[in-house]
């Protein structure tokens, strides 16, 4: 029972009290928020002129963000799916962290969207004038599907925590919380039936959220693989970007990791052996990634058709340093250093993964904005300045209000459930006992 | 010398100024360009059209609401009509059978318009003389042969002659304008036969309107014959409604199929899941109310 | 010599009066009767007579039962331009060889849409395909394809192609996603990136077949002039253009005129090797070109008399 407590207490650190830096910290990526916030204000009101998009490159930023948040949200789903159906042993620490990746991430997707349209007040015409032959159609339907479902799964993955914060009478919290904690878990109490129904329930869910994450994130592909435009049509797109998505979610896993270790001190439960072992599974993934880009650039610069040639030019000129460092270091780098046993510490592995993020989404804009720069009639006949894309303050400004909502939900969940599943956790304890 | 040269400069600069004034006052009198014209259509109406339009930046431009008189010119003008200009600029009256015609030596009629002029239009007048021709217009099919041939014929001394050597067009009239099937020489004898194109389009019965007429003739003005007749290829074009496409407002059966089966799938489970959670709510308060009771 | 089919259709002029009235709402509602307005064609009638205003100033005497509300109106010129002309499917010819970059059908499109500055629906575009070939300007409207591309991809139906061939937008269920930007492989569509402050003629009721106005954040490109076809007239850039490059016509009846020749469309197609631009896209255009052979100017002309503006818009032109 002594062991359970300090599980309870290590687990879920913020939920008792609140400390000054967890103020602190929020309240700076509020400040991020809270810009952004002015930035999209100022976009309302003086039209989609104060963004950097133009008549040629009619998407930018947000579309970038928004395939990168629905990225890790899939991944999430998808690592911890797996990892789930699986029985991965060494999964309990990491997979709360990979489901709440999930559902936060798919929150904030699709606001780029809803910055990204020109008339926001007619968002509602999506759902009462549907078309279902436009990707889009098929988009809002995915989203809406799979943000139901990861809330489920989320939820069934979070009522044993519950039902033991519930039954756990010397955690200190206010009374609401107790309340909340009692109604959530709806009376489990963990019967040999209740247990049966509860994992029957979540072992579907796994598999249910593996196989929408796999749709949802080809439909999501298809948008821009159904069009005519160069570099954008390809069959290859749909698995393409899944496992680009599993690749950035693989990574912010790492990430996270890192961070709720060192902010939480939780060294005891995320040890080396889940840095390397998660770190091991990037690779795999990155090779596969690797192996898809490679296999979409091969064919396009191999082929001589001219749209094709032109935007391999423009890739290898324009945005060579971009190129590269999405395509080459961003792939190669993070497989160098967890490859090699010798590179393999926390913080490398950990810088591996910033690494691979932040390639991934370079990568996104290197496959939006060169593309819509590369239209079949040559950009003439229009204003000069008009031509080239390049982010104005507002869209870097949401951008960031994004990053600080991922973060802020983050800490805000951190107040009211455990980061790491406990229940998960001295099902694991009892499991070694019994060895 | 000082003052000379002060009234010099001051001179230099009054001129531009005052010539710029002095072509603004010449800009706003417009000089119309006047044109009167005589048709005679397929029901042999006579009518006189008379066209008022100005020239601005090198492009026609009509005069509306303009008065027009029409006079016809004999031993002396007589004046048959006024009518005003309609919005593309053109006045028309019809001359009815009553109107007295005297031809001239030459057998020819004589007409003018006139424009009276305003403050801000100069005026103008238009004359033109017609002789009156009899254009026939025969039809014929022989096999899937389709034969236009045309005659004309004017009244001299009360004794119909053929007209010979002028040209007549044959036309197909289209949405947005006229389509020229021929251009024909009437020969001594007064008449001119061409073949009709047996791959000309009509509506969705094969109807077309041919059209032969004198055009803008140096003797008889405009002169038109029409017939309609099922000379055309019938051409059928209409959309299915229930046509199911990408880009139609149904959308392809396999696509709904495709979307309901998957969805039916997923919410399915879905179903299922929250179906369990309610099982486990139920099972709670089972074991509650058993607690209760060993109590 | 031009002369117009005399046969305007009931329901093109049913349409005109629908909107002269529409206009009058303005000068209605002063009167009192506020909200409505008058349409006719209605079969069954009461025989009561209301005297309105009409925006010209002369008193109109209509039947109480053709007073309709605005917004029945809107919906009804809005079926109507869904439906398009009955039996008709439209084309356009541009024949290349004449085409000198004057761009009066840029200035004619822009006046007569009431398009603000930055968002032209005609381009002219100097195209020259490789280094040891020639040349030559290239008019690009919206192509009007019979796969269109743009309509497929349109999540909310604001744009649509009707049966005579014209693909339109609906600016007021345009949403703004600008997937059909994207989806667009000749660049046709244009984004109001800012309130396009136009001056909107006084009681003016919108109509996807004239688009005026346009509204911030949506969608606009050429219509063909739709709200020309009705009225049997051409097109403002057909009209407009001084070298006669643009034909235009119904391809049923097989006929293109540019307001002073009218030609066989096939004939055209024969005897001048007509094309469609990347056909092998597959979008099928209803917009076919012919190619600039035996041209009327040499292709430098085209910037001759333009000013330092224009000209900057072609500096990175060349073999692509």
């Amino acid at each position: 029972m002594e062991a359970d407590k300090k599980l309870i207490r290590d687990l879920t650190p913020e939920i008792e009290k609140t400390s000054i830096k967890w103020y602190i910290t929020f309240f700076i990526f509020f400040a991020f928020f809270a810009i952004g916030i002015y930035g999209l204000i100022l976009q309302i009101d003086k039209g989609h002129i104060v963004t950097g998009m133009r008549d040629n490159v009619v998407w930018g930023f947000y579309i970038v963000n928004f395939i990168f948040f629905m990225g890790l949200s899939y991944s999430g789903a998808l690592i911890s799916g797996v990892l789930h159906l699986f029985h991965t042993g060494w999964r309990k620490p990491v997979i709360r962290m990979a489901e709440l990746i999930t559902i936060i991430s798919l929150i904030i997707g699709p606001f780029f969207i809803f910055f990204c349209i020109g008339r926001l007040d007619r968002l509602y015409f999506l759902f009462i004038h549907p078309r279902i032959q436009s990707p889009i159609t098929w988009d809002v339907i995915a989203i809406c599907t799979d943000l139901f479902g990861c809330f489920i799964y989320l939820y069934l993955s979070f009522i044993e925590d519950f039902a033991i914060l519930r039954d756990y009478t010397e955690l200190n919290v206010p009374p609401w919380k107790k309340k909340l904690y009692k109604t959530l878990s709806l009376g489990f109490t963990g019967t040999e039936k209740q247990r049966k129904i509860l994992s029957n329930a979540r072992m579907i869910m796994a598999a249910m959220i593996i196989a929408i994450a796999i749709i949802v994130y080809s439909v999501l592909a298809w948008i821009f693989g159904v069009t005519l435009q160069p570099g954008w049509h390809s069959t290859i797109f749909g698995p393409y970007f899944v496992i680009a998505a599993v690749f950035s979610g693989t990574g912010l896993l790492i990430i996270l990791m890192w961070i709720f270790r060192k902010i939480y001190h939780l060294e005891e439960y995320i040890t080396k052996r889940h840095f390397v072992n998660v770190g091991v599974l990037l690779t795999i993934i990155a090779a596969f990634y690797g192996y898809f880009t490679f296999s979409d650039y091969l064919t396009k610069w191999y082929g001589s058709i001219k749209m094709d040639s032109i935007l391999i030019d423009k890739l290898f000129t324009d945005y060579y340093s971009l190129f590269i460092f999405a395509n080459y270091i961003g792939i190669l780098l993070p497989c160098i250093i967890i490859a090699f046993p010798k590179f393999r510490t926390i913080p490398s592995i950990t810088v591996a993964a910033v690494i691979a993020v932040t390639a991934l989404w370079v990568n996104r804009y290197i496959i939006v904005i060169p593309t819509l720069e590369t239209p079949f009639l040559p950009i003439q006949d229009t204003r000069p300045d008009w031509i080239n894309y390049s982010p104005t303050w507002i869209e870097w400004s949401l951008t960031l209000a994004g990053v600080s909502v991922f973060a802020m939900l983050f800490m805000l969940v951190s107040k009211i459930a455990p980061i790491i599943s406990i229940s998960e956790m001295q099902e694991k304890d009892k499991i070694e006992i019994l060895k | 010398m000082k003052k000379k040269i002060i009234y010099t400069i001051l001179l230099l600069i009054l001129l531009p100024v005052f010539s710029v004034y002095l072509f603004s006052q010449e800009i706003t009198v417009i000089s119309p360009y006047i044109q009167l014209q005589y048709f005679k259509n397929t029901d042999d109406q006579r009518i006189l059209q008379t066209t008022l339009t100005y020239s601005k930046n090198r492009m026609e431009l009509p005069l509306p609401g303009m008065e027009i008189s029409f006079f016809t010119v004999g031993d002396q003008k007589e004046l048959v009509a006024t009518a005003l200009t309609d919005n593309k600029g053109v006045a028309r009256f019809e001359l009815k059978s009553d109107t007295r015609l005297k031809a001239g030596k030459d057998g020819m009629w004589a007409f003018s318009s006139e424009f009276k002029g305003n403050d801000t239009i100069e005026a103008g007048a238009s004359e033109i003389t017609v002789k009156d021709v009899r254009l026939e217009m025969v039809l014929t099919q022989i096999d899937s042969i389709k034969t236009i041939t045309v005659n004309a014929f004017i009244k001299e001394n009360g004794t119909e002659k053929p007209v010979s050597g002028e040209v007549v067009k044959v036309y197909v009239p289209r949405m947005f304008s006229l389509l020229q099937v021929s251009e024909l020489t009437l020969d001594d004898a007064g008449t001119a036969s061409v073949e009709f194109p047996s791959d000309l389009p009509g509506d969705k019965d094969g109807n077309v309107t041919i059209i032969a007429k004198f055009e803008e003739n140096q003797i008889f003005g405009n002169v038109e014959k029409r017939e309609t007749l099922t000379w055309g290829l019938p051409t059928d074009y209409s959309v299915p409604v229930t046509h199911r496409a990408l880009w139609t407002k149904t959308a392809p059966k396999w696509m709904i199929y495709t979307l309901s089966v998957l969805l039916a799938g997923v919410w399915g489970h879905y179903l299922f899941a929250l179906i369990s959670l309610i099982r486990i709510r139920i099972d709670a308060k089972k074991q509650e109310a058993k607690d209760e009771y060993r109590i | 010599m031009k002369e117009k089919e005399e046969n305007e259709s009931e329901r093109s002029s049913r349409r005109n009066f629908l909107k002269k009235v529409g206009v009058g709402v303005g000068a209605v509602s002063i009167a009192g009767v506020a909200g409505t307005s008058v349409f006719a064609g209605n079969k069954s009638k009461s025989g009561e007579k209301i005297k309105l205003l009409s925006p010209d100033g002369t008193l109109v005497e209509v039947d109480k039962d053709d007073i309709k509300p605005v917004k029945e109106i809107l919906n009804e010129l809005k079926e109507e331009a869904r439906a398009g002309l009955p039996n008709r499917k439209f084309c356009m010819v541009i024949d290349l060889a004449r085409c000198k970059n004057a761009r009066k059908c840029v200035e004619a499109c822009q006046e007569g849409h009431l398009l603000p500055k930055d968002h032209e629906w005609m381009r002219l575009y100097l195209l020259q395909d490789d280094n040891h070939t020639a040349k030559y300007w290239f008019p690009r409207p919206c192509f009007h394809c019979d796969k269109p591309m743009c309509v497929s991809v349109c999540p909310v139906g604001a744009t649509y192609k009707r049966p005579d061939g014209i693909v339109l937008i609906d600016n007021q269920r345009c949403i703004g996603c600008k997937f059909c930007m994207t989806g667009c492989p000749y660049s046709a569509r244009v984004f109001n990136w800012k309130d396009p402050e136009v001056k909107v003629p006084e009681g003016h009721v919108y109509d996807p077949e004239t688009n005026i106005p346009a509204v911030e954040g949506t969608v606009g490109k050429c219509i063909f002039c739709a709200d020309n076809l009705r009225k049997n007239e051409l097109p403002r850039c057909v009209t407009a253009c001084p070298m006669g490059v643009i034909y235009f016509g119904d391809i049923l009846e097989d006929t293109v005129t540019n307001g002073i020749e009218t030609e066989r469309f096939s004939k055209l197609m024969l005897d001048r090797a007509g094309y469609r631009y990347r056909e092998e896209l597959g979008t099928l255009p209803s917009v076919y070109y012919l190619p600039p052979t035996q041209r009327m100017f040499p292709v430098e002309s085209g910037l001759e008399d333009s000013d330092e503006s224009i000209k900057g818009r072609y500096k990175n032109a060349g073999p692509r």
